[in-house]
């Protein structure tokens, strides 16, 4: 079981480049040691600012996730980053098709 | 991109002066929504508006490339993005402090004008940065859930389909922004994200833009509308727009992502196709088409052209006349009448309307009330009516002066005005009308009114005033207006220092305006400032003396005392005194006071001139008549002749010399001089 991915608080187009950078190392590391039936989880609680770069970088990374047959799971999704997946119609994709997530 | 850079380059600096123009009207927006909605703090409307002028800003800023506006109006948008959804409550600190990145929001705009773009944010901005983040309400997890913002009672269903250029990001976009921008166009059913197109991560360039939207948009909004939205990408996207049978119903099922062209063509009535690239109307938004911006000194340079095309038309009709053939001499006054139109025309077009001015006061009048501690109503009234915007901006300074100055010394704090039985809010008027071919603007406040014996007291010790001597009221009120005079008890840093009334006073008299002030102890009072509409043209009344020609306002012409034998003693500046019904006026010949060289005709007639609260005569020889006239700046070696304010040249080329009857007065009015004022007879070199 891979650490979870800790989102920071500015997902935005000033940060995508090196959260990608980031990213792309905590993918390796996980994918390693990781169970295809378990989702990989992302601590997304402490998401205050985001843009439709951070969101675009998310997609990427649940893609990323898909292709190799695993699930990006955000845990505990901040207000601004739910409503910023609501209002891009992007919630399904990311936060799960149902909303009891957020419960 | 299709175009290449050098075009691309060259487009930004010529539309630059554009945007920044526009930008400062939108900033001027923001302020004046920002103040309205301190009175309906909850306003959908002006909400909506007031993120629209964000979102403007940003968008525009972002095609030229001004990372500094676009980066911090960005954090101000987001905000008004929250206040709009009801996240966020409009509190007067918050006011305060959108008010306050508005400044700077203007002053970032300012510093992209003269090009100084750089890139560092000093610590004052990124104060409010943080300040804007730290409003609370973003970290209280609004629902996430239905976007819903408006019923669309009476619209029509829009198909969207996007697709976000590449650079979208990169040239400060953000669909989220112009998704947000949608919805307050109307309701947004339905919305689906085209994320197909999103490489995985390791191909990912995380800062181009991969995405597509689906929107389904029920609004009343018109299709220009809809497209201006996405203005600001429309170089590097592509928007279909289509218009939907009108389903009735929010719970539509989702259209597919991609229509086929068959579905297209049975289920839309209407289809209309928009594949927009437009980068000459990125700049300017839909909404206003109906100006079209025009450099000030271009316009000043048809006027000038004008005036001439008047005097050469004016000399072609005079040879016409002389031909004494009768159909060239028509066609000359047909063409002369057109003339005529044209510059009534063109002078027209100079005019705006004063309101923009006195809005800006607003602010004024906000802060300034907060800082003394007074609570103050702020009353616009004809801010409709219109002069030249030369006028406009010469008279705003003055005018902020005499309103910060009867907020400071007319208003009195609340609880004074509670003891004294008057509400404990205080009222600031500023109103303007038109009177009489000139425009007059009142500034009036219900305060304390000025207080006649300090006002007289000071005038004694300042020696403006011999003491003991007591002169009427409405005299010792004209006493503030005289330089370095201030009855301020202590000096705040807003006005009593002394300096500035007579400031104020010399500025309107630029303006040939004048300035009067009315008050009544313990009730307030009231100032008046008449100027002329224009600063271009002068209705004159033209009289001559020996050979020369002269203009006086026709404003300051009360009444003329014809044909009256010269007589009486006059002093060595020409002063005399005639007998005007019973009353005595004195007259002052221009032939001794500016020593003009020809012989005093037998008879001559006096021109009764009102300057501010007096009056006086003009000898002169002959009444030419009214005469409406170009003004023409007086020469540089001419500049320091006293009395006048200008010249004209008059239909036979003839200089005519333009009377300011303010000074014109004073210089009459002064001891006689020592060495006399000498003007040569008044020819062409008169006129630079």
């Amino acid at each position: 079981m891979a650490t979870a991915l800790a989102l920071p608080a500015e997902l935005t187009i000033y940060t995508v480049a090196e959260l990608r950078t980031a990213w792309l190392a905590w993918l390796g590391e996980a994918l390693a040691g990781a169970d295809p039936d378990e989702p990989l989880a992302a601590d997304a609680s402490a998401v205050d600012q985001v843009d439709t770069a951070g969101v675009q970088l998310l997609l990427s990374l649940a893609n990323a996730l898909g292709r190799q047959g695993h699930r990006l799971r955000l845990h505990q999704p901040s207000g601004p980053l739910a409503q910023a997946c609501q209002l891009l119609g992007v919630a399904p994709q990311l936060l799960g098709a149902t909303p009891e997530r957020t419960a | 991109m299709n175009s290449n850079d050098d075009s691309d380059n060259s487009f930004i600096r010529e539309a630059l002066p554009a945007f920044i123009s526009e930008a400062q009207e939108q900033t001027e927006q923001l302020e004046q929504l920002l103040l309205q909605l301190e009175d309906t703090p909850d306003d959908r409307e002006l909400l909506d508006a007031l993120f629209r002028c964000a979102h403007t800003v940003k968008g525009s800023a972002g095609i030229f490339g001004l990372d500094a506006v676009v980066g911090f109006t960005h954090h101000v948008e987001s905000l008004l993005d929250r206040l709009r959804e009801g996240q966020v409550v409009l509190t007067p600190a918050l006011s305060t402090l959108l008010l306050r990145c508005n400044d700077e929001i203007r002053a970032l705009i300012d510093a992209a004008a003269n090009g100084d773009d750089d890139g560092v944010v000093p610590p004052a901005r990124a104060a409010l940065i943080t300040s804007l983040q730290a409003v609370p309400g973003a970290g209280a997890a609004p629902a996430p859930a239905p976007v819903v913002t408006e019923p669309a009672a009476t619209g029509v269903r829009w198909q969207l389909s996007v697709a976000f250029g590449a650079d979208t990001f990169r040239n400060g976009m953000d669909p989220l922004a112009i998704l947000n921008y949608l919805r307050t166009l109307g309701h947004i059913p339905h919305l689906v994200c085209d994320s197909a197109a999103v490489p995985e991560l390791d191909l990912l360039d995380p800062e181009s833009c991969h995405l597509g939207f689906e929107v389904a948009l029920d609004t009343s909004a018109a299709q220009e509308a809809i497209e201006s939205a996405f203005s600001f990408v429309r170089d590097d996207c592509t928007l279909q727009l289509q218009l939907q049978p009108q389903t009735g119903s929010d719970t539509a099922p989702p259209t597919p992502p991609a229509p086929t062209p068959e579905t297209t063509a049975t289920a839309a009535p209407k289809q209309a196709q928009a594949r927009v690239r437009d980068p000459a109307s990125a700049a300017a938004p839909a909404d206003d088409q109906r100006f079209i911006r025009v450099q000030a000194d271009r316009l000043d340079a048809v006027i000038n052209l004008l005036g001439e095309l008047v005097i050469a038309g004016a000399g072609a009709s005079l040879l016409a006349r002389e031909t004494r053939q009768s159909s060239l001499i028509e066609a000359n006054e047909q063409i002369g009448q057109l003339i005529e139109e044209i510059r009534n025309g063109t002078l027209q077009l100079r005019m705006v309307p004063i309101g923009e001015t006195f809005s800006r006061f607003r602010r004024v009048v906000r802060d300034t009330a907060a800082e003394l501690g007074k609570d103050v109503l702020f009353d616009i009234v004809g801010g409709e009516t219109e002069l030249d915007k030369s006028v406009v901006e010469r008279i705003a300074d003055p005018l902020m002066h005499l309103v910060r100055n009867a907020l400071d010394h007319g208003l009195e704090p609340p609880a004074q005005r509670v003891e004294s039985g008057k509400p404990a809010q205080g009222t600031l008027t500023l109103s303007a009308c038109h009177e009489a071919g000139s425009i007059l603007i009142r500034i009036t406040d219900d305060g304390r009114g000025i207080q006649r014996d300090k006002v007289l007291a000071r005038a004694w010790e300042r020696g403006l005033v011999e003491r003991g001597v007591t002169p009427p009221d409405a005299e010792i009120f004209q006493l503030i207006f005289e330089p370095g005079f201030s009855t301020a008890e202590k000096v705040t840093n807003l006005s009593g220092r002394g300096v500035g009334m007579d400031v104020v006073r010399r500025n309107i008299e630029a303006l040939r305006g004048s300035v009067n002030i009315q008050s009544r102890p313990g009730q307030g009072s009231t100032i008046e400032i008449r100027l002329p509409l224009t600063l271009a043209i002068i209705d004159g009344f033209l009289v001559g003396v020996g050979n020369s020609r002269f203009i006086l306002p026709l404003d300051a012409v009360v009444e003329v005392i014809e044909n009256r034998p010269t007589t009486g003693s006059v002093d060595a500046r020409g002063r005399a005194c005639v007998e005007l019904r019973g009353q005595v006026l004195p007259v002052v010949s221009l032939r001794a006071l500016y020593a003009l060289e020809s012989p005093a005709p037998e008879r001559s007639s006096v021109v009764v001139i009102q300057a501010g609260v007096q009056r006086f005569g003009v000898r002169v020889d002959q009444l030419l008549g009214q005469h409406q006239t170009v003004i023409k700046p007086l020469g540089r070696m001419f500049r320091s002749l006293r009395g006048m304010s200008g010249s004209s040249i008059l239909a036979n080329g003839e200089v005519a010399l333009i009377f300011d009857v303010h000074s014109l007065s004073q210089l009459a009015a002064e001891p006689a001089a020592p060495t006399p004022r000498v003007v040569s007879t008044p020819s062409e070199g008169l006129v630079s």
